[in-house]
């Protein structure tokens, strides 16, 4: 049986590590409600976002009016190049929510190498970037303290590069994967391909009855502007999207984790005073032993 | 009178959802109206005011720095990306609009000469509620 002073140590740092995870818990519990909120508010602007450029994309693939040919709305048959960019966590501490996207990532990698496709791996956020670095896999650049602090203009300038190499033809598509937030204790996974844009889900038959007319002689421009739009705020809504649910994740990390200390000091506290008990009983054998051998 | 449904949406939430008469819009190409049952466009918007007539044939005014409109029969969704509603109950948060306003159209470039025209717009909103 351990020494009574070794469990006595071990009852004081443990519950010294519950105090930290119940700040830690607290601390994310604050910082969750700010970062729940920008991602309600925003949440609503990117469902109609998307909802407008799927239905654009869907009746320029539909019916093919006016000849419009962009590379956004086409599906693009054999591709050979894609960008995967990830956000994850700058900090650990939130259980599963950074290897999840992790194993979304590996997933999307061996797909793509099946099919024998470059894949040039785009990184947010100190975990992922750190994990790809470890097992040698190469990331085309990375970026981080972006997923702590959302900012429009970084997350623009980040995906900006992917645009651009989009529209040159560089690359056929681009993922956004990162880890969402649904609800204050689950986190959903999102393996977005924001280009180009999809339009399996599209009803052609709805879209027959009503005729697009695409306002302004260039429509290309019209499209380039939106598109580039669209990817923009993707980006930045799965930023905030992430960072709700990276403070979700880890409340309730910390929260298990306090509860979990709770419980071994309620353990330890039995063991000590068994060792306890244990050492009063060897010590009252021991005196009465010594008195039965004085007889 | 007719009506459909307009849904005016930021990236910091909706502020307008309602059924209306009419809508007014500052396109690329210019401003045009919409009445119900528009024939179905998408276009972009650029810097201006959005007059809305309300089924109770009251206008609003919100100005807006850049935009997307799509329009289909029953509903006209305009995404935007930052807007100041030009309304209010009393003198003083009209002006708060205004200077709101105001300070949303000094953001955008100065070069484009459709500003001073927008600030005029605004203006002539806001005298019209007082």
């Amino acid at each position: 049986m351990a020494n009574l002073k070794d469990i006595k140590r071990q009852i004081s740092s443990v519950s010294n590590t519950q105090k930290t995870t119940r700040a830690m818990k607290l601390v994310s519990t604050a910082k969750l409600r700010r970062a729940e909120e920008l991602a309600k508010r925003s949440r609503l602007y990117a469902d109609k976002m998307n909802q407008v450029i799927a239905e654009i994309a869907g009746r320029i693939q539909c019916s093919k009016i006016g000849g419009i040919e962009n590379r956004c709305f086409t599906e693009i048959e054999n591709p050979k190049m894609v960008d995967i960019i990830f956000v994850t966590a700058d900090k650990g501490l939130c259980g599963g929510f950074n290897i999840q996207t992790i194993k979304a990532v590996n997933k999307l990698l061996a797909e793509y190498k099946e099919k024998n496709v470059k894949v040039r791996l785009r990184g947010i956020g100190k975990k992922g970037i750190e994990f790809f670095k470890y097992n040698e896999v190469e990331l085309f650049d990375s970026v981080s303290n972006l997923s702590s602090k959302p900012d429009k203009e970084k997350s623009d300038s980040f995906i900006s590069t992917s645009i651009e190499d989009y529209k040159d033809g560089k690359i056929d598509a681009i993922h956004i994967v990162y880890n969402g937030y649904l609800n204050i204790i689950t986190q959903q996974l999102h393996v977005n391909k924001v280009l180009p844009v999809d339009t399996e889900d599209y009803d052609c038959d709805k879209a027959s009855s009503s005729m697009l007319e695409i306002e302004a002689q260039d429509e290309e421009h019209m499209l380039d502007s939106l598109v580039s739009r669209y990817v923009e705020y993707n980006m930045y809504y799965s930023l905030i999207d992430s960072v709700a649910a990276e403070h979700s994740a880890r409340m309730q990390a910390m929260d298990t984790a306090t509860n979990n200390a709770k419980e071994m000091v309620k353990d330890l506290n039995v063991a000590y005073n068994k060792a306890r008990q244990a050492a009063i009983t060897t010590e009252l054998i021991e005196i009465i032993s010594g008195v039965e051998s004085m007889k | 009178m007719d009506t459909f449904k307009l849904e005016i949406l930021t990236p910091n939430g909706e502020i307008y959802n309602d059924d209306v008469i009419s809508v007014t819009l500052p396109g690329e190409e210019g401003e045009f109206g919409v009445l119900a049952n528009h024939a179905s466009l998408s276009t972009l918007l650029e810097a201006g005011v959005i007059d809305i007539e309300n089924k109770d044939k009251s206008i609003e005014s919100i100005l807006i720095n850049w935009g997307v409109v799509n329009i289909d029969e029953e509903k006209v969704i305009v995404l935007v990306e930052g807007a100041v509603a030009i309304r209010g109950d009393s003198e003083s948060s009209i002006a708060t609009a205004l200077e709101d306003a105001k300070e949303l159209i000094s953001s955008i470039a100065d070069t484009n000469p459709a500003i001073v025209a927008v600030t005029a717009r605004i203006e002539s909103a806001a005298q019209r509620l007082l």
